[in-house]
């Protein structure tokens, strides 16, 4: 899988500011920003309002889980061994809830084959594990790639080529196999300490996804700052003497604000589908539930077949928030492009 | 001999049943589950008398092409080398013949040890260190040239060589002549003294008596080898010349081996092989999910395969609805070894037992209670010749979980909180799965849970580290033959501690036990050893519980309708390859 942002492919002349629809519109409504004005839009785009509200939805079952599973009084956690066999079967399915017993209200998603974990439990930790593995590496990514794509492109000289040489060099180096190594050598460093490990391993999921989602930002931005920087008003700054930190801060990142929400908002999704992906491999987080890992498990206890809502409650969950953010990412981009803006 | 599984070594052949595999009946809502039966022989019969050629499958017929599908990959195919349960089962049983073998007996379901290249299952002198086989007329190999003594010969002095060709069986070492200096053929020349040939005649010289060398002559290792042919000792294992009924046509380690019929082959010579079939198909490393559904959905090609992965617990109603689940034994113990030098304390270890959780184990590392595990007590599993019943600890019959009586047993002594380090691997559900129940009943049992996380890649060095920060190491062993001397000199014998790759991995070392051992070994031969070793067993797990035994070995394999001849080789826990043909 791959977690270049495929909506940003050809994004500089997507978002390239166009000056005269910028004047036109200034002429009829007086006042307000572009980012005002893709708001504007944004709210009354049904698309949009609905994908955000079920958005908004999973974030609130992922920040409520521990309360949720505490009024249901359910648990992700292994229950004792006697409770284990008292609830499967020999084959390891459940005999409390589908598919060998009737639906009970105590377990509404049923209880996990062969340990007898709740389902409902397992769900929304692994939302909660989706949701912040995809927003921390966004914000994470979102910031080195302004930070790396600012330099890159007012830099001169020897910086300007390093910068460019780094950018390049990540964008070369394979994101899975980087992470297919990582996992072992976290393990072998950690193996002995159950619970550094899991802290571990989030640190090391988020680095990768990090270390290998900024890049295109980084190109974006520095394609933006390299055109704004011959403009008059960034040069006119530096003739006055203005320090090079505060032209960055102060002339051009308000005007790489589009595309930066653009990308954040097209990252997500991405980030989302990629945890669940090296969950699935078994190369992310062991030890907390995830999206990713119950899938994996429902394949291998040939679900598909046997278990049917085991594994399609996970498949949903990732389908319906990747599906609900890209949405909302491609009406967001279209609420910032004065080209396609309705 | 080692599992299919790499993490788990494995012996393979206990001659006498996997008897008494029982089974706890599991649960309770599907009594009508089939599961192991009573007794059972693992192979410890035998039949010197058997002739050439084999008696057919009733009902076989010829030709076809017959699907072989696996999750796992063996290591490597060279005869020498070929130490594990799948690789052992395909190359006896199809490929390389060696001077004795095991031979299905479709009304028993037994093996029997008879005569394979040889013509007789080897002649001992009076101490057991003098063996004679003589080989068979006739023999020839796949390019028509004859077999000769001289290339048996060729292959026992080729299986010293366990720098060049390592992870074959060890017992050389430890029973032939100058097992501990000879390093074979390409470090120490042709010169070895320890085997002779004389006309047909191959003499093997022991240095210590040796009364289980007919069951030992049985591994692909002492089969015929010319010289001429092993110019490359790492090539050798992927175009072996066959001796049996097939040879290789095409092999892709790790992924795929086509055999096909060798027509050098007589059957007036063989004992135990057929050559129905027209060809072999492996495949190697699949799916598991993806094998299981191909076989049960019995489709095209899914008609004429057969797994040798046991089936998923998940889909077991549903090929045992399709009636083409084969199950039976495998002579194989899983063990928790103990540390015995950071768990000093008997009463610690003890407790152990006490808060293993056995059935919710099983059941969580996806195993069948009664078909693929079962309660396990004595070291030896059923069917071991001179097998004792026992408890090691009273009450405890290997399926039984009581955090009360060990936490008794820690206050008792003193170590409340006592932590346990045990490996288990992430990348494997069924083990993480299996860790977090077991780790559940050690702290409700008042130990102190550390779980160590390995890989599939590192378990292995972890478990075969002896200073790694562990007190438990979790493997299965089974017998090489059915008898205690192919269990306790290979994995409880005080001289293996600190021997590199840990065979003991207990760590136990005790001067009384090392002492009756030795006596055994120097001593005993036949019944009295095998009832010796069986006293044994219980000696050592009676007064020192050095490891806790979580369960015996079963299999269950299934196989698409078309596919005739099925049988379980119960030395081996696999397919009896040789019976198997296509049905019209």
């Amino acid at each position: 899988m791959s977690i270049s942002s495929a909506g940003l492919e050809n994004p500089a002349d997507a978002l390239e500011p166009d000056p005269s629809a910028d004047t036109a519109l200034e002429k009829a409504v007086a006042g307000r920003s572009p980012v005002q004005q893709a708001m504007e839009q944004l709210r009354r785009d049904r698309v949009a309002v609905t994908c955000a509200i079920i958005i908004v939805l999973f974030v609130v079952l992922a920040l409520l889980a521990p309360v949720i599973t505490w009024l249901w009084g359910v648990s992700w956690k292994t229950p004792s061994g006697d409770v284990v066999l008292s609830s499967t079967d020999f084959d390891g399915l459940p005999i409390v809830g589908p598919p060998k017993g009737d639906f009970t209200w105590e377990h509404p998603l049923g209880l996990s084959p062969a340990l007898a974990r709740d389902n409902l439990a397992l769900w929304l930790y692994g939302a909660r594990t989706s949701i912040g593995v995809a927003l921390v590496a966004t914000i994470a990514s979102t910031i080195i790639g302004i930070t790396v794509g600012l330099i890159g492109g007012f830099a001169r000289g020897t910086l300007e080529t390093v910068v460019n040489w780094t950018i390049n060099f990540f964008l070369s180096l394979p994101f899975i196999l980087v992470a297919l190594i990582l996992a072992p050598i976290v393990i072998g460093y950690y193996g002995s300490e159950p619970g550094k490990l899991t802290v571990a391993q989030f640190a090391s999921l988020l680095f990768v996804l990090s270390v290998f989602g900024w890049m295109p930002l980084a190109r974006l931005i520095r394609g933006e700052v390299l055109s704004l920087r011959e403009r008059e008003f960034v040069q006119a700054a530096r003739v006055i003497g203005v320090p090079t930190r505060t032209i960055l801060r102060r002339e051009l990142l308000p005007n790489l604000v589009a595309p930066i929400i653009v990308f954040f908002s097209l990252s997500m999704p991405t980030f989302v589908s990629a945890e669940a992906g090296l969950a699935y491999l078994g190369i992310g987080v062991t030890g907390y539930p995830s999206w990713g890992q119950t899938i994996n498990d429902a394949m291998a206890a040939n679900a598909f077949n046997t278990y049917p809502l085991y594994l399609w409650a996970p498949i949903l969950g990732v389908l319906a928030l990747v599906v609900a953010l890209n949405l909302l990412g491609d009406a967001v981009r279209d609420a910032f492009d004065p080209k396609t803006r309705r | 001999m080692r599992l299919k599984r790499t993490a788990t070594a494995l012996a393979a052949a206990s001659l006498l049943a996997v008897a008494a595999c029982g089974g706890g009946g599991g649960s309770e809502d599907s009594s009508d589950r089939q599961t192991l039966g009573e007794g059972g022989n693992a192979g410890s019969g035998q039949d010197a008398e058997a002739e050439a050629p084999a008696a057919d499958v009733e009902g076989a017929t010829a030709g076809g092409t017959i699907t072989v599908n696996a999750n796992v990959a063996p290591e490597t195919l060279d005869p020498t080398r070929a130490y594990y349960t799948d690789s052992t089962a395909i190359m006896s049983g199809l490929v390389t013949r060696s001077l004795t073998q095991y031979k299905y007996d479709a009304e028993t379901k037994e093996m029997v040890l008879v005569p394979d290249m040889a013509t007789d299952l080897g002649q001992a002198s009076d101490d057991n260190k003098t063996w004679t086989f003589t080989l068979r007329e006739g023999l020839k190999y796949e390019d028509g040239t004859d077999v000769k003594a001289e290339d048996v010969a060729y292959a026992i002095k080729r299986s010293f060589a366990v720098e060049e060709l390592p992870d074959g069986p060890t017992y050389n070492q430890t029973f032939f002549l100058d097992g501990d200096t000879y390093k074979g053929p390409f470090q120490d020349g042709d010169d070895y003294a320890g085997v002779e040939t004389s006309g047909n005649d191959i003499t093997i010289k022991m240095a210590r008596p040796f009364g289980d060398m007919a069951y030992y002559a049985s591994f692909p290792s002492f089969t015929a080898i010319p010289q001429a042919k092993d110019t490359n000792p790492d090539a050798y294992g992927n175009k072996p010349l066959a001796t049996g009924p097939y040879k290789f046509e095409s092999y892709q380690k790790g992924q795929s081996l086509t055999l096909v019929k060798n027509d050098q082959w007589d059957p007036a010579t063989d004992t135990t092989r057929h050559q129905y079939a027209d060809e072999y198909q492996f495949n190697f490393s699949q799916d598991q999910t993806k094998i299981d559904n191909v076989v049960l959905d019995d489709q095209g090609v899914g008609q004429t395969t057969i797994n040798y992965t046991p089936i998923a617990p998940s889909v077991y109603d549903r090929a045992q609805e399709s009636g083409r689940l084969a199950i039976g034994t495998q002579p194989c113990t899983f063990m928790w070894y103990i540390d015995n030098t950071k768990i000093t304390d008997d009463k610690v270890r003890q407790a152990l037992a006490w808060a293993y959780p056995y059935r919710a184990a099983w059941r969580a590392g996806g195993y069948i209670e009664g078909v693929t595990r079962a309660p396990s007590t004595s070291i030896l599993p059923p069917g071991t010749a001179g097998r004792e019943t026992f408890e090691a600890i009273e009450g405890q019959d290997g399926q039984t979980t009581d955090p009360a009586k060990a936490k008794a047993l820690l206050k008792e002594a003193g170590a409340e909180g006592f932590e346990i380090k045990w490996p288990y691997q992430t990348d494997l559900p069924e083990s993480v799965k299996a860790k977090d129940v077991q780790a559940q009943a050690l702290t409700a049992a008042g130990f102190k849970a550390t779980p160590v996380a390995a890989t599939s890649d590192t378990i292995r060095a972890l478990q075969s580290d002896a200073s790694a920060d562990l007190n438990i190491r979790s493997q299965g062993w089974c017998s090489d033959w059915p008898s205690g001397g192919s269990w306790f000199p290979a994995i409880l014998d005080g001289g293996l501690v600190g021997q590199e790759g840990m065979p003991n991995k207990a760590q136990f070392k005790q001067a009384d036990a090392d002492e009756q051992q030795d006596k055994i070994l120097d001593t005993l031969a036949g019944t009295e050893a095998n009832d010796a070793w069986g006293s044994f067993d219980k000696f050592i797990s009676q007064k020192y519980h050095p490891v806790v035994t979580i369960g015996y070995g079963g299999v269950a394999l299934v196989h698409g309708s078309k596919i005739g001849g099925v049988g379980i080789d119960n030395v081996r826990g696999e397919p009896t390859y040789s019976d198997l043909y296509v049905k019209k």
